[in-house]
């Protein structure tokens, strides 16, 4: 299990179970994760891939910073899905290439 | 190494068009040529801009300029023996009319420029999205097209010129600002420079954006003014587009580099005439307003930054070629109206071809000063 779930100094108190997909498998999360914290909570290691060598990318910065987790959720190319709250419903894909608009 | 104390030519401003200039003179076997750059070479209006060309001109002159440069850009990396790529993309310029009479002008202008063997043609909206198929096409009324047309990486292009010219002795003496013009008895004597007095009879104004200031060393009052255009650029995503898309009505352009991102700008009439170079939200929100309109699917992408550049504008939209008949030695190359990269090569070649007393590969005689003076300018329309 990857969730922390005793800390000597915060608490974390679980949301509602919230559901969603990941390259077409069901998965779960909890309302307040964001998309990546879910998705690591999982079991979920490879993030993204080097869109030239194609090498597989982790959970890297967890703040926006480093673009080594840009998936395509709902659709839409290019999200940071580490700073991405989770909603019910999402539909999120790993992203092998820069991203496509079309 | 100390800078030099005397110069055959001195060149002011770093950009394309000074170390195009450069390398053209050096190759018809002129010594002794310094560029003047006040911070580093494409520090200007050259690093700043979309660094696209076309041949799709409404005016004889440009398209002819336009298309003796295109043809150098497609054998640069050859000419210029470069040892990494320019860059140019040749995914075509896309023209879109927004009314019948742009439309009307259009077609006219297609007649002009196949006269003078530039592949365009005319588009029918439906065909204009058969070449760009994001593009919402109940904006346009029709189109242009030209696949000869491109953009090209400033940077690299910029470097092919200053290294080919410095291999053939030109010396670029960068963090040095011109200072002064010294003037003598009507004659160019020299320029004070923050690196010293350099003693020279012949001084080219390629400036840029400071080609009014640069002027006024001289004494010489130019009939120019500099504007900021901005411009932004996006991430990254899979080529989507070829070509350049650009609407005069709407005064924007967009391309996406073949590195994938996307960089679009857009020229505010209303832009105040001084030497800022800032960004503003303004140009941000009306640019995503407009380009998200005419290519809905953008609307997915992240920006990355913003810039602007200065456009160095005169009257007419047209450069400033030749000397300045009140000082000796004192010759001109700005005024570019936002087209000077594109041109720079043909500016290169003309230029040399002028001070050494050469024929003329294209005439460009009416480019003078005394074209203010004498009324006859030479509007150009198509502009962005």
């Amino acid at each position: 299990m990857l969730r922390i779930e005793e800390h000597p100094i915060l608490t974390f108190e679980k949301g509602k179970l919230v559901t969603f997909t990941f390259d077409g498998k069901e998965l779960q999360g909890y309302e307040g994760d964001t998309i990546a914290s879910a998705l690591h909570a999982a079991g979920v290691k490879v993030m993204g891939h080097h869109h030239v060598s194609g090498r597989p990318r982790g959970f890297y910065c967890a703040i926006g910073n480093c673009g080594s987790c840009l998936m395509i959720v709902n659709g839409e190319p290019n999200i940071r899905v580490c700073v991405v709250p989770l909603e019910e419903g999402m539909v999120v894909e790993t992203q092998n290439n820069r991203g496509d608009l079309l | 190494m100390s800078n030099p104390k005397t110069a055959n030519v001195v060149i002011i401003g770093g950009g394309i068009s000074g170390v195009a200039i450069a390398w053209n003179l050096a190759k018809k076997g002129v010594k002794d040529i310094v560029i003047l750059e006040k911070k580093t070479v494409c520090s200007g209006a050259t690093g700043r801009c979309g660094a696209g060309i076309r041949m799709q001109w409404g005016a004889e002159q440009n398209c002819l300029l336009a298309k003796m440069s295109v043809e150098f850009f497609e054998n640069a990396n050859e000419i210029l023996e470069y040892d990494r790529d320019v860059e140019f993309d040749q995914g075509g310029y896309l023209i879109v009319a927004g009314n019948e009479k742009e439309n009307e002008q259009f077609k006219k202008n297609i007649a002009l420029q196949n006269s003078l063997g530039i592949p365009s043609k005319h588009l029918t909206p439906q065909e204009a999205k058969e070449i760009v198929p994001h593009m919402d096409e109940t904006q346009i009324v029709g189109a242009t097209f030209c696949q000869k047309d491109g953009h090209l990486n400033p940077f690299n292009t910029t470097e092919a010129f200053a290294k080919a010219a410095e291999r053939l002795g030109v010396k670029i003496l960068k963090k040095t600002k011109v200072t002064g013009i010294d003037v003598k008895n009507d004659k160019i004597v020299g320029v004070e420079t923050t690196g010293g007095y350099i003693s020279t009879p012949l001084v080219i104004n390629a400036a840029g954006g400071w080609a009014q200031e640069v002027g006024k060393m001289a004494g010489v009052d130019l009939p120019l003014y500099s504007e900021r255009h901005q411009i932004l650029v996006t991430e990254p995503v899979e080529l989507i587009q070829d070509p350049m898309y650009m609407a005069f009505s709407l005064n924007i352009y967009i391309q996406q580099t073949p590195h994938g991102s996307f960089i679009m700008g857009r020229s505010n009439p209303e832009e105040p005439r001084d030497l800022r170079q800032t960004s503003s939200w303004q140009f941000l929100h009306e640019m995503i307003n407009t380009c998200t309109t005419l290519l809905p699917p953008l609307r997915k992408l992240n920006l990355v930054r913003q810039w602007a550049g200065l456009y160095n504008m005169t009257e007419d939209a047209q450069p400033i070629y030749g000397k300045v008949d009140n000082v000796e030695g004192f010759w001109l190359a700005c005024g570019y109206s936002g087209h000077g990269f594109m041109l720079a090569p043909a500016t290169g070649i003309l230029l040399t071809e002028m001070i050494l007393g050469e024929p003329l590969s294209i005439d460009i005689t009416n480019l003078d000063l005394g074209r203010f003076e004498r009324g006859e300018l030479c509007f150009e329309t198509s502009v962005v």
